[in-house]
């Protein structure tokens, strides 16, 4: 390629940038602007992807019924590469140069950690539709939500049952170490809900972890079967914990698995259908009920048009959770007085959190929504058990805290 | 549980040594570090995952690995090696480098950056000896890297290609008066190169039954490593080099814990490289001089 | 006029990329490559966080008492690297990032995966003060006696022996000085986003650095800043390719190798821009 045409190429590039970046000059004034920060490359593009087609559909949806208030919805939505430094900038561009009146995103926690306190330098809310590292969002008040449940409160429902349920009374745990919502759940939260309910971890004094991208568990796999535990934790996103999972079946450790919401997925059902998984969910594709079986009706057939994801991809769990922010924000819109002018942005926006802070009841996918004072949500979770492809549900709990109704 | 551990780690040195030697190749030869062969290892998995899928026998999946890859290969070798051929070797390692990005994106486009999984594992019977417990498919991967290494053994030695190959290695100028056509050679080389590392994918993708587009990434960084403590300028140094490396790595999870893994890894390949700066089977300390 | 957030954002990573280009630079220019940077820019930003948050100390001593920490272990990692050559060395750096980074990964002390929180958030303005003079300092170096021996050093190693310069306290000293300038990017870093984790230090921030040297032209100090801009804007323009964004960022990589191998800015075109500037 010569230096000329390159040229052109990169004046031609800036130009396309600079007509989208400037943002609306439409005439429509009526215009209610919402941001959101997905991954749509990178090692999770697929959420990204998915989460983006998730937000069109409620956009449309939206404007299809003639919008809020009378003025048309917008959702500017962002890819963080799945690197917190784009993800902050990302904020700063929707808040600072687009004017949005909320942010949906970013997705990880690592994203989550670095782009809450840009959040609250903006005042602007951002909520995040994945990220489950204990403490992210509390350290971060008032502008910081998550519409996810801490690690910490969904283990005190998930290992009772797993411990009833399989007879266990001696685990082994695995977890990806450089995961930092992974090595917070294998390294301190499991350890401790174990010894909560009688459980002996087998390895207590021989952490067995992995790094994410590793090929190769055999070594940690080859421990595991010689302790001879009951059951395995894996903590561990779904991606890495089929590797671990396939590694176990290999070597004949077929144990029940539990895990934390990162196991949560289609494709894990997929590693090995004999060994039975458990980990909690707020949201799984074949859950049963009017919200989300419609969601998943309306949702699935636009994602299977989008190239490059598979064929038979479902809703997930990150999918819903965006799709209830994005609607909570609506929500907030209409019944705080939010007017979408450009000279009441700051009152607006504050509007917005107040409500979100104040939250209760709201008619999430999989039951009622509320906030608590950590940012966390209040809603209800389901221990669900994947054997043989396919997710059953079967405990219900509820993320508020001991005492208090909210699900 | 020590044997057990000890196969393991063979296998996972197989799987070094297989892309170790993909890089050795390239590097052994033209200097230059190819960093997009953790990426044509990808593909290879890939191509040879769609293959099976479709119900194809496994034999046409190897070889649609490693056409594809060498494929590629030859367009990176036209495009990202060729201009920078006078350049120091670091421009052409980040031309490659450019390419790994691209492919990464383009996997990710068309297979998605989930899982890619094998409903069923193929040669999956075990055998139990005694307390070892080996897979079909890893003793697979093992025979293979055996079988390919030998082949690249007997091409490099006692083929014409070989001499070609080895003579461009020497001396480039030098070469070309005799009559070997340099453009040639260095498109053979990448291309052999990364035929192996197509192979590899195949091979490990099997084993493992499940891929990703970023599963090179963290094995080409061992992968370099094994190289190097091998010794750049001799190929065979991988064969050393990737069991051992793979033994130790095994060993420390083994018997020190996961957590320090890649410390004393990553410790162990500086340690031998200030012991022996040249890698274990490297040549003459002359013979390393690189245009930084 | 007050900048736009956004547009802060940008300078602020532009500013501690340079700083970490530098890095590289001034290690390169002995004719060494090191893959590894990204450890020194660890230690640079942990042990800035220590002080500011655990011991209380204002950014500046801080920040400075960081450079000179790693700027000793730096001279500690450059002795051993003298025996190394090429991609050894560079393998061998590489290797040394990854050690760091495992380290920090088991420091339970400050966070280990879970990350270090505290510390006060610092203005585009305070970093691109310290990039600046970093960069003056290395400009200034560029014209004196120093840089000549540098040069010689990494154009011949045994004739510059063989006049009686130090190629060892050379290329030693810019392991350590090198070191010492990706610590004040870390710890700039550090106090940007506020939250540090192992995984921001990883070889793929190593690679970062090189790139915007290699990019930005890898025979002048200002290359650094030139690679630092392109490496932060240019996937921001890319934005309008959506999936495809990666891609092209990687063909655009190529091309402007293939294009200009020198990188963006060499002597030649500095000499045009800049009569006083050194041949």
């Amino acid at each position: 390629m010569t230096s000329k045409s390159m040229s052109v190429l990169m004046a031609a590039g800036l130009m396309a940038a600079g007509a989208t970046a400037s943002g609306p000059a439409k005439a429509a004034d009526a215009e209610i602007v919402l941001g959101a920060i997905v991954p749509s490359s990178g090692p999770f593009a697929e959420w990204g992807r998915t989460n983006t087609a998730t937000l069109q559909m409620l956009e449309k949806q939206i404007n299809d019924g003639g919008g809020i208030n009378g003025a048309k919805l917008r959702i500017l939505i962002l890819d963080d590469a799945t690197k917190p430094a784009q993800a902050t900038n990302n904020l700063r561009k929707l808040a600072g140069d687009d004017h949005v009146l909320a942010v949906a995103g970013p997705l990880t926690s690592s994203a989550a950690e670095v782009t809450f306190p840009v959040a609250n330098e903006m005042k602007v809310v951002s909520t995040s539709q994945a990220s489950s590292k204990p403490g992210v969002a509390k350290l971060n008040r008032p502008w910081a939500f998550r519409n996810t449940i801490d690690e910490g409160v969904l283990g005190r429902t998930t290992v009772p049952y797993y411990k009833q349920a399989f007879g266990i009374k001696t685990v082994a745990i695995i977890f990806d170490a450089k995961d930092a919502t992974a090595a917070t759940v294998g390294g301190k939260i499991m350890p401790g809900l174990m010894k909560d309910n009688g459980i002996e971890v087998a390895n207590a004094n021989d952490p067995l972890s992995f790094n994410t991208g590793d090929l190769d568990v055999s070594a940690q796999v080859t421990k595991i079967k010689a302790l001879n535990p009951d059951g395995v934790v894996v903590s561990a996103d779904y991606s890495q914990a089929v590797t671990v999972i396939r590694e176990m079946k290999r070597q004949g450790v077929i144990k029940p698995v539990v895990g934390s919401t990162q196991l949560i997925s289609s494709a894990i059902l997929k590693a090995a259908p004999e060994i039975p998984i458990v980990a909690p969910a707020t949201f799984y594709a074949s859950m049963s009920g009017d919200k989300p079986e419609k969601f998943v009706k309306e949702l699935t057939p636009v994602l299977r048009k989008i190239s490059g994801l598979p064929p038979e991809i479902e809703p997930s769990m990150y999918d819903a959770n965006i799709y209830e922010i994005g609607s909570i924000y609506i929500e907030a819109i209409k019944k705080a007085g939010v007017t979408g002018k450009p000279e009441d942005l700051e009152t607006d926006r504050t509007k917005i959190r107040d409500y979100m802070a104040k939250l209760a009841g709201f008619a999430g996918l999989g039951g009622p929504i509320g906030f608590n004072e950590d940012g966390d949500a209040i809603k209800a979770f389901y221990i669900v058990q994947g054997q043989n492809g396919a997710w059953q549900s079967k405990v219900r709990g509820c993320s508020a805290p001991d005492g208090k109704q909210g699900c | 549980m020590l044997i057990q551990q000890l196969v393991n780690g063979l296998t996972l040195g197989a799987v070094y040594t297989l892309i170790a030697l993909s890089y050795s190749l390239v590097m052994g030869i033209l200097g230059v570090l190819n960093l997009a062969i953790a990426e044509l290892f990808m593909l290879g998995g890939y191509f040879g995952f769609a293959v099976v899928l479709a119900q194809l026998p496994l034999p046409l999946a190897l070889i649609a690995g490693m056409a594809g890859a060498a494929l590629v290969a030859a367009i990176i070798e036209r495009i990202g090696y060729q201009p920078f051929r006078t350049a120091p070797v670091v421009t052409p390692m980040l031309s490659t480098l450019g390419f790994s990005i691209i492919l990464q994106n383009i996997a990710t486009n068309i297979w998605g950056s989930d899982p890619l999984q094998l409903t069923d594992e193929v040669f999956a019977e075990r055998f139990d000896i005694g307390a070892v417990s080996i897979s079909a498919i890893q003793l697979t991967v093992l025979g293979a890297t055996i079988v390919l290494v030998a082949l690249l053994a007997f091409l490099v030695q006692r083929t014409s290609i070989g001499r070609a190959l080895r003579a461009v290695a020497e001396n480039r100028d030098v070469a070309r008066l005799l009559g070997v056509s340099a453009g040639r050679i260095t498109l053979i080389a990448f291309m052999l190169s990364g035929s192996l590392a197509g192979a590899a994918g195949v091979l490990i993708g099997l084993h493992y039954a499940a891929i990703t587009p970023y599963i090179g990434v963290e094995i080409g960084l061992k992968a370099i490593a094994v190289m190097v403590v091998g010794g750049t300028t001799r190929i065979w140094g991988a064969l050393i080099a990737g069991p051992l490396m793979g033994v130790v790595e095994v060993m420390t999870v083994a018997y020190g814990g996961s957590q320090i893994r890649d410390f004393v890894v990553y410790g162990f390949m500086i340690l031998i490289l200030l012991l022996r700066p040249q890698g274990l089977l490297g040549g003459s300390r002359r013979n390393q001089d690189q245009r930084v | 006029m007050t900048m736009s957030m956004y547009y802060a954002g940008i300078f602020a990573d532009v500013g501690i990329l340079l700083l970490g280009a530098l890095s590289v630079y001034i290690i390169l220019s002995t004719g060494q490559l090191s893959l590894g940077n990204a450890g020194f820019m660890g230690i640079g930003a942990y042990l800035t966080s220590w002080l500011t948050v655990m011991v209380g100390l204002p950014l500046t001593p801080s920040l400075l008492i960081a450079a000179i920490v790693a700027g000793i272990i730096g001279v500690v990692v450059g002795f051993p690297a003298l025996r190394l050559k090429g991609i050894y060395l560079a393998m061998a750096t590489l290797g040394f990032g990854e050690m760091v980074r495992s380290f920090f990964l088991n420091f339970s002390a400050m966070g280990g995966p879970e990350g270090f929180h505290g510390m006060q958030h610092v203005s585009t303005g305070t970093i691109w003060i310290w990039a600046i003079l970093v960069l003056v300092l290395v400009m200034v170096l560029e014209t004196s006696q120093i840089w000549l021996e540098i040069r010689a050093v990494r154009d011949d190693e045994t004739a510059a022996g063989l006049v009686g310069l130090n190629a060892t306290s050379i290329k030693v000293g810019a392991f350590g000085f090198g070191a010492a300038v990706a610590a004040i990017a870390g710890g700039l870093f550090a106090h940007h986003h506020v939250y540090i984790e192992p995984g921001n230090f990883s070889f793929e921030r190593s690679i970062d650095f090189v790139l915007a040297v290699i990019l930005g032209g890898s025979t002048v100090a200002p290359g650094a800043l030139a690679g630092a801009v392109i490496l932060v804007v240019l996937p921001e323009y890319l934005r309008f390719l959506a999936d495809w964004r990666f891609a092209a960022f990687g063909a655009l990589l190529i091309g402007m190798l293939v294009v200009r191998r020198q990188g963006l800015l060499d002597r030649a075109l500095l000499r045009l821009a800049l009569p006083s500037s050194p041949a």
